[in-house]
């Protein structure tokens, strides 16, 4: 019989800039994720996947696979490892157990993600970024912090689709207001139009809340099969029924597109992403889609066919993003709110897509049965899609 | 020279912590980029069995997979197609204020090159503007050469700038 990959149950710590060491973050995630399955301890799980691209640079960690599983008892028989795509490790993290799980390698697994970012000197980090573009060719030119390469991506959309400043703003306030009541966001603050347009500038024409923040966190979430699942769990499944990892660049002079607000890369992993998963952008009833900018997420919901190219700008500033629109996304509060460690950012929107497909989200959108989820990693160097349903592909 | 907290690294060159390239012949199959870039050329490698031009260079064809490749000059000037301007919150390593911009030099595989505009104020550029190669010198690389002692390797980098109208 066909094994099919569900994703059991996850958890969070709280995060922000956190008085924590890194493996402290990734404890607190652990105890997170088992208290959402009582029924399931540490024993049961046979494989871990931590997610983390910074332990090196602001941990001094590689290698970092066995230190986290030895302080969260976990003793895994089956698979043991790390991964680093940046913002995209936890997704990773659950593509490739999907892949472990369904061939029978692993049964259950635990996939992991977490950064410490904040040091005793707020330059390091700053400063590290440089190692999160083609060091020696974007590094160079200071792409390392990714707002002036957003600014670029923001000013050659509103050029060629004209897309406002306005609609940019609706991003952050729809993304802020989903978190405001969300205990474990570094931003838990609502706001209004009004605060968005007058924030002050970083790179024009963004602004401080077009920003996700640099954020410390871990997350968790247990990776298994259905046949497995019910045996500790009365909850509905949901199924990863399909995922893509798409990487056509990494040099930002080699960008696929048109221009920088034509993601080719994107649309492609979509496409694929639905394709495995025998879906229609019109079937995604919740999204989580890599708000890093608040323009990424416009972008976003036209190359996942949400809406058609060039009215991301129109799709966002009418609501169509909120609860009640045509696709409410990042209902949690997205990078934006919620903060962005990167290597937990895709295990949190399987958390979130998990309590959508479940019925328990804070913000539930009515008879979420299909999901997408959906990271940007590097200098839009690589994008990450996987789609949970509350079915099996048939 | 001690490094704050960590008084063992005292004289000690951390290259894990250097933001510019290891660009010399021990540390860098395309050290040559560096050193036409030194005599004031911006070139890339091309592909000598299937003729394509890579950008940035590399060792071998992504194409063909030949290693038989040799050094192309790219124009030296552009045109720019979008830019952006940083003033405030400039990163470590760069000053105020930082200007990005896609530029058009004119040929494949570099019809939209990322890269830094310096020289130039804030507030002065526009869409459309010409721009030219600019190299600059950056801290040289202190290379351990055993009983030699330490050598110090010469390292440029490279920008553009507005062409004076």
């Amino acid at each position: 019989m066909a094994r099919h990959a569900v994703i059991l149950a996850g958890g969070q710590c709280k995060w922000g800039v956190r008085e924590a060491h890194l493996v402290d973050l990734f404890q607190e995630a652990a105890k997170a994720c088992f208290d959402d399955i009582p029924t399931l301890k540490p024993k049961d799980v046979d494989g871990i996947i931590v997610a983390s691209s910074y332990a090196g640079r602001c941990s001094f960690q590689v290698n970092t696979a066995p230190v986290i599983a030895e302080r969260v008892g976990v003793k895994p028989t089956s698979i043991c490892t790390r991964v680093d795509v940046l913002c995209a490790g936890g997704s990773t993290g659950i593509i490739l157990a999907k892949g472990l799980v369904e061939s029978g390698v692993s049964d259950i697994v635990m996939v992991t993600g977490g950064e410490k970012l904040y040091t005793p000197q707020k330059w390091e980090v700053f400063y590290s970024e440089l190692a999160s573009v083609d060091h020696d060719w974007d590094g160079t030119n200071g792409m390392g912090l990714p707002p002036p390469f957003f600014s670029l991506t923001a000013q050659e959309h509103m050029m060629h689709y004209g897309t406002t400043k306005e609609q940019l703003a609706a991003v952050s306030v729809a993304n802020y207001n989903y978190a405001a009541t969300n205990t474990v966001a570094q931003m838990q603050k609502p706001l209004t139009l009004e605060e968005a347009m007058n924030a002050p500038s970083v790179v024009p024409p963004l602004t401080l809340y077009d920003c996700c923040p640099i954020t410390d966190g871990a997350a968790a979430c247990i990776i298994t099969t259905d046949e497995i699942a019910k045996k500790f769990s009365d909850r509905p499944l949901v199924y990863i029924r399909g995922t893509a990892q798409v990487c056509l660049n990494s040099v930002s002079a080699n960008f696929p597109g048109e221009h920088l607000a034509d993601w080719k890369h994107t649309r492609l992993a979509g496409q694929k992403a639905y394709a495995a998963a025998k879906v229609a952008p019109s079937d995604i009833k919740v999204a989580q889609t890599h708000d890093c900018f608040t323009i990424s997420e416009v972008i976003e919901v036209e190359e996942f066919g949400f809406c058609k190219k060039g009215e991301g700008g129109e799709f966002c500033g009418s609501k169509q993003i909120e609860l009640g629109g045509k696709v409410p996304v990042n209902t949690d509060g997205g990078l934006l709110a919620c903060g962005h460690p990167f290597g937990a950012t895709g295990i949190r929107q399987g958390i979130e897509m998990l309590k959508q497909l479940q019925g328990r989200a804070r913000h539930q959108v009515k008879g979420a049965d299909m999901g997408l989820t959906h990271n940007l990693s590097g200098a839009n160097a690589e994008h990450t899609v996987l789609i949970y349903g509350r079915e099996p592909v048939k | 020279m001690a490094v704050l907290g960590i008084p063992i690294l005292e004289n000690l060159y951390p290259s894990t912590m250097d933001m510019w390239p290891l660009e010399s012949k021990e540390f860098n199959r395309n050290w040559q980029f560096y050193e036409n870039l030194k005599q004031g050329k911006l070139t890339t490698t091309k592909c000598k069995d299937c003729g394509l031009v890579s950008w940035p260079p590399r060792v071998i064809c992504p194409e063909c997979y030949s290693e038989n490749l040799e050094y192309t000059d790219l124009p030296n000037k552009g045109k720019i197609i979008v830019f952006s301007e940083e003033v405030r919150g400039v990163p470590l390593g760069f000053e105020s204020p930082l200007i990005h911009a896609v530029i058009d030099l004119g040929v494949a595989p570099a019809r939209r090159v990322l890269s830094r505009i310096v020289n130039c104020p804030a507030g002065v550029l526009k869409r459309g503007d010409e721009v030219q190669l600019a190299v600059f010198p950056v801290p040289a690389m202190p290379i351990d050469k055993g009983k030699l002692g330490t050598v110090m390797f010469e390292r440029v980098f490279f920008a553009f700038e507005p062409v004076k109208k």
